[in-house]
């Protein structure tokens, strides 16, 4: 029998709360939180870490102890200094982050959509702009966070041990940050575009799986077909990949600057697309 | 201020040549209301468009004062409690979790929303349960998470969409007394969409019946028994003969006629007209029964109108 309280006094002031897109984003991430695939995760790119700092680490000693000098030659084989390695510092995670943000940004929306909790929310002052804003933000800044410790940890131990002449630019984080800010949003928007497609997690997994290995093998096979490089602009790995090496300027980029330019904005743009139509209000059913 | 007013009301869906709602016109002051209609008959979207989820394509409306479709649409969302009919609830997450975010989306401070959550889960009946995630609640419990969520800004009106779907009696009964409670407590005025008609019966002191985007009836429950029961059973001493049959639709549509008994739906809301009427035939009159309509009984006839004399 449950046990009703005598009275509900009213409730605070209304005008104190935080903006919408951030109190759903704050929702997000506690709900992944309380989820167990942060484990797995967390391992994987703490060791990618480790190996990261573990170079930089290795380097130092050998650039100041006279025992390993004979290592030197390998050494510079292996920390070139120049900018393919700045780029590298982002790129060994790239498939196992494309998966990350398949695992958690494919349910973003699908979860909403199969709870039927968005109509709710619309039913708050909530617009579909703060909707969107929210789940592209923390679809983009998942993959933002995970990388930053990889832009910015092996700049400061290559600061604090070798000052500017250290294997990492001192001004790598100007051109990695940027750099990694439009790889997440193009992660982020392709997880909530392929999520926004979907009506249970399970099946936002497979439509952002299924979205990143089809445009790729798509690119591919017309590359492959008909000799047109430009065209590995519409693989979303390859563009998540060369966007550090052109920012930091390396000799042959992945994806030149054309057509990585015109494939991140096609995809940006066609995904926000999808997802704004996706959870217009009108689409709720109440 | 009434509660919601609207006048000519049209809502389209895109692409739909019919529109959802024609024309509605309606005034409702601050109580209880009851929508009744059938599925499809345009409940959904009023609700809709209520909420300013869904722009008039004509007419004008206002609710709590604020215009439809308007710029202040968003706050006045904040001023609103919808309970939606189906399970909208997150099922990961604990009562207390959703509706502190529910709180939270409605523009309480993070710390006021978590205080908040407790206070009206405890007076829908939650209070130890709250911790718990929904998944394993009961049917009764998770209507009752569904109509904290909506009272947790303290809305100047709710809008509850099926509140008693799937209850077993006795909880029917404790979720209606809650309805009842938040109206005469906090003064919240109620929109309850409902196809149980014997819950709107024992809640709601106003009733709009929809049917078809239209409305079919409106106003106080008192004042719709009125204008729609004026069905009365007639009984005379003697037989009646063809004439004397004929005659009776001076008082109303003969509805059936039964071993003597008639059953007629009075043109005029006084029944004394029948003892004139009787009067001025020579005939007497020794039964005359009002027939105390149940509230399905005046849905019914507003929704399928009986053609006079029928």
């Amino acid at each position: 029998m449950p046990i009703y309280a005598p009275t509900l006094p009213p409730a605070p002031d209304l005008s104190l709360g935080q903006p919408p897109a951030l109190v759903l984003m704050r929702f997000d991430f506690a709900r992944l939180w309380r989820q167990k695939i942060g484990r797995f995760f967390g391992f994987a790119f703490l060791f990618l870490l480790l190996w990261k700092v573990a170079r930089i680490y290795i380097d130092f000693l050998l650039q100041t102890n006279q025992t390993f000098k004979p290592m030197q030659q390998w050494a510079n084989a292996i920390l070139t200094q120049g900018a393919a390695f700045q780029a590298d510092l982002l790129n060994p995670a790239s498939y196992l982050l494309w998966f990350l943000v398949a695992l958690v940004g494919g349910g973003l929306v699908a979860r909403d959509t199969l709870y039927r909790v968005r109509p709710l929310m619309y039913a708050h002052p909530v617009a579909p702009k703060d909707y969107l804003l929210a789940k592209l933000g923390f679809a983009s800044a998942l993959p933002f966070g995970i990388l930053l410790p990889f832009a910015l940890l092996p700049w400061a131990m290559s600061l604090v041990l070798a000052g500017a002449h250290g294997p990492v630019w001192v001004t790598a984080p100007l051109r990695l940050l940027p750099a990694m800010a439009i790889s997440s949003l193009l992660m982020g928007s392709l997880a909530v575009g392929a999520s926004s497609m979907a009506a249970t997690p399970r099946a936002g997994i497979g439509w952002v799986l299924g979205l990143v290995l089809g445009a790729g093998t798509l690119a591919s096979m017309i590359h492959g077909l008909t000799g047109l490089k430009a065209i590995d602009g519409l693989n979303p790995v390859m563009l998540a990949e060369a966007w550090p090496q052109l920012l930091v300027g390396v000799d042959k980029p992945l994806v030149a600057w054309v057509p990585a330019l015109l494939g991140t904005a096609f995809h940006i743009g066609l995904w926000t697309w999808v997802a704004a139509r996706r959870t217009r209000p009108s689409e709720a059913v109440i | 201020m009434p509660l919601i007013a609207f006048e000519n009301l049209e809502v389209r869906y895109p692409a739909t040549p019919v529109p959802a709602l024609k024309g509605l016109s309606l005034r409702l002051e601050r109580g209880i209301v009851g929508l009744l209609g059938p599925n499809g008959s345009g409940k959904s979207t009023l609700l809709k468009a209520l909420l300013g989820l869904l722009t008039p394509s004509r007419g004008s409306g206002t609710v709590l004062g604020v215009p439809l479709g308007g710029a202040e649409a968003a706050r006045l969302r904040a001023r609103i409690g919808y309970m939606p009919e189906y399970d909208a609830l997150i099922e990961d997450a604990s009562a207390y979790e959703q509706v502190a975010f529910w709180g939270e989306l409605s523009g309480l401070a993070p710390e006021a929303a978590r205080d908040r959550a407790h206070e009206v889960l405890y007076f829908v009946g939650l209070d130890e349960a709250r911790y718990r995630p929904v998944s394993g609640y009961s049917t009764g419990m998770r209507q009752r998470v569904k109509l904290a969520q909506a009272l947790v800004h303290s809305p100047e009106l709710i809008f509850l969409d099926e509140p008693t779907n799937g209850l077993d009696p006795d909880g029917r009964r404790r979720m209606l007394d809650l309805v009842l409670r938040v109206h005469a407590e906090l003064g919240t005025g109620v929109i309850l969409a409902s196809h149980l008609l014997g819950d709107v019966e024992r809640v709601a002191d106003q009733l709009v019946i929809l049917d078809q985007g239209q409305i079919k009836a409106a106003g106080s429950m008192a004042g719709l028994r009125k204008a729609l029961a004026r069905r009365v059973e007639l009984r005379f001493l003697d037989p009646l003969d063809a004439a004397q049959e004929a005659a009776l639709a001076e008082l109303g549509a003969v509805l059936e006629a039964r071993n003597g008994l008639y059953d007629l739906e009075l043109t005029e809301a006084d029944p004394t007209a029948t003892f004139r009427w009787a009067e001025a035939q020579g005939l007497t009159l020794i039964q005359l029964t009002p027939r105390h309509d149940r509230l399905d009984e005046v849905l019914l006839r507003a929704l399928h109108p009986q053609p006079a004399g029928a």
